[in-house]
């Protein structure tokens, strides 16, 4: 009898508990068929922004370049002793090259991001001077919408000029490049602030713009490649949304995080953490030195 | 084996190689999982290290997800002149180390699963393996040969799922 009464109570737990099993395998396999939908149209859209992609390089490449190649043309034939109008015309071909190699390094790292041959190059970068290079030259750009870039070093280092951080310079200062050019493009006139410090051996780069702000749906899908979030046939702002998609990338390859931070209207913040290059406890981390690795009697050979 | 004057290469995360040159490749693998493609017959192999299963359409297609790189990986030696019939895959990783990033927990077995089953699909044979368990892996890589050399890393005695 005693065995019965058990098995009875067993049985009904046993059955609830299936039943809850049951249930929670229905919820995940819903979910797994929303996301999958999701994943879907993300694809198709995708595919689609391809061809926006290569339709644009028009405007976005051979534009730029026929520009430049006139404007040196013209410089070509300017009578002797007319500096002035060299000057202004060098710096316009200055204004159009430095697009198209920001364009052009976007693109080709994120085509080597996609082939999968990125490798960090870590070395003693100072920061600060880094992003006070790129907005040099944004300079034109910063100028003709009346804004100003300011960095602050907030290392608590007494010289606030220098910061030095172990890091990739290249794909650091594409980073910023990205960020900075995406609040001078989005910014309604107000500076924009960039502020560098260390939390517990991190490098914490913060851009602010006060411009229009992104929406919470924007911010899902603002690192997605060929996104563009501002895409109006009046559109003034250049690029083929491959920036922010580069940036992400670089971040997670440095093993770091990227956060937005916005307010329609009232502007937004990017921040990036960049960990120490070998600070990194993480077993999928990586660390170029110390590397080398010592296969020793321990290992199994396949 | 000549093993001093090979070229060697430390494979990050989400990056992937492929050459004719023999190359000796190290990477440490944790819940991320290498595919190691060789061909025996021309002697040339390579390897991807990723880090999720799937491409979600966010971010950039790189081979940080495993459907891109083992696609990627597959016809980079098609293009260095690899016949596919002749290619032979070895995989490893996809431990439970626990990472905190990943807000799943069995992102080791997805992405070991997305490996077997797409070199099924491929109709390309697994002639090697260790994946699971619970600790991470160096392995080292001769892309000629296709020998790979694995230590585990991590403190608890291994206990993988491991057939040769």
């Amino acid at each position: 009898m005693n065995r019965e009464q058990i098995t009875d109570e067993f049985l009904l737990s046993e059955l609830r508990k299936r039943f809850q099993e049951k249930e929670q395998a229905i919820n995940e396999l819903e979910s797994m068929t929303q996301e999958l939908k999701n994943v879907n149209t993300k694809l198709k859209e995708s595919e689609q922004l391809k061809s926006h992609f290569i339709a644009n390089i028009n405007n976005e490449i051979i534009n730029p370049f026929a520009s430049v190649l006139g404007l040196s043309r013209s410089i070509l034939d300017v009578k002797a002793n007319d500096w002035e109008k060299v000057k202004y015309m060098a710096k316009l071909i200055f204004v159009e090259a430095h697009n198209l190699d920001f364009q052009l390094k976007n693109i080709f790292a994120a085509a080597e991001i996609e082939a999968g041959r990125v490798y960090p190059q870590i070395s003693n970068v100072n920061v600060v001077q880094v992003i006070k290079g790129v907005v040099e030259d944004f300079e034109n750009d910063l100028n003709a919408k009346r804004l100003t870039v300011e960095v602050f070093n907030e290392t608590g280092l007494a010289d606030k000029g220098t910061f030095y951080f172990k890091t990739d310079s290249e794909k650091f200062k594409l980073i910023m490049s990205n960020l900075i050019s995406n609040a001078i493009k989005f910014s309604k006139g107000s500076n924009i602030e960039v502020r560098v410090s260390l939390e517990t051996k991190d490098l914490v780069v913060a851009v602010k713009d006060y411009g229009i702000g992104i929406s919470e749906n924007n911010k899902k899908i603002i690192f997605d490649r060929f996104t563009r979030i501002d895409t109006g046939i009046n559109s003034v702002n250049r690029g083929h949304g491959l920036g922010l998609s580069v940036v992400k990338a670089f971040i997670d390859l440095f093993n770091g995080d990227i956060k937005i931070e916005s307010l329609m209207g009232k502007g937004t913040t990017f921040t990036v953490i960049i960990p120490e290059p070998d600070s990194t406890q993480n077993i999928d981390g990586y660390s170029a030195e110390g590397n080398e690795i010592f296969f020793d009697d321990d290992m199994e050979v396949f | 084996m000549n093993t001093q004057i090979m070229k060697k290469l430390f494979l990050y995360p989400a990056a992937l190689y492929a050459d004719k040159e023999p190359t000796q490749v190290v990477t440490i693998l944790g819940s991320c999982v290498s595919v190691c493609l060789w061909d025996p017959v021309k002697q040339i192999g390579g390897i991807n290290h990723f880090m999720l299963p799937l491409w979600n359409g966010q971010g950039l297609a790189s081979p940080r997800y495993g459907d891109i790189a083992i696609e990627k990986l597959l016809s980079q030696l098609l293009e260095l002149g690899s016949l596919k019939r002749n290619i032979k895959a070895k995989i490893f990783g996809g431990g439970e180390v626990l990472d905190f990033k990943n807000a799943t927990f069995n992102i080791g077995a997805r992405n070991i699963e997305i490996a077997q089953t797409m070199l099924n699909d491929l109709n390309i044979p697994i002639v090697a393996r260790s994946v699971g368990g619970k600790l991470g892996r160096k392995i080292l890589f001769f892309s000629d040969t296709g020998e790979v050399r694995m230590k585990f890393v991590g403190k608890e005695k291994p206990e993988q799922d491991s057939t040769t």
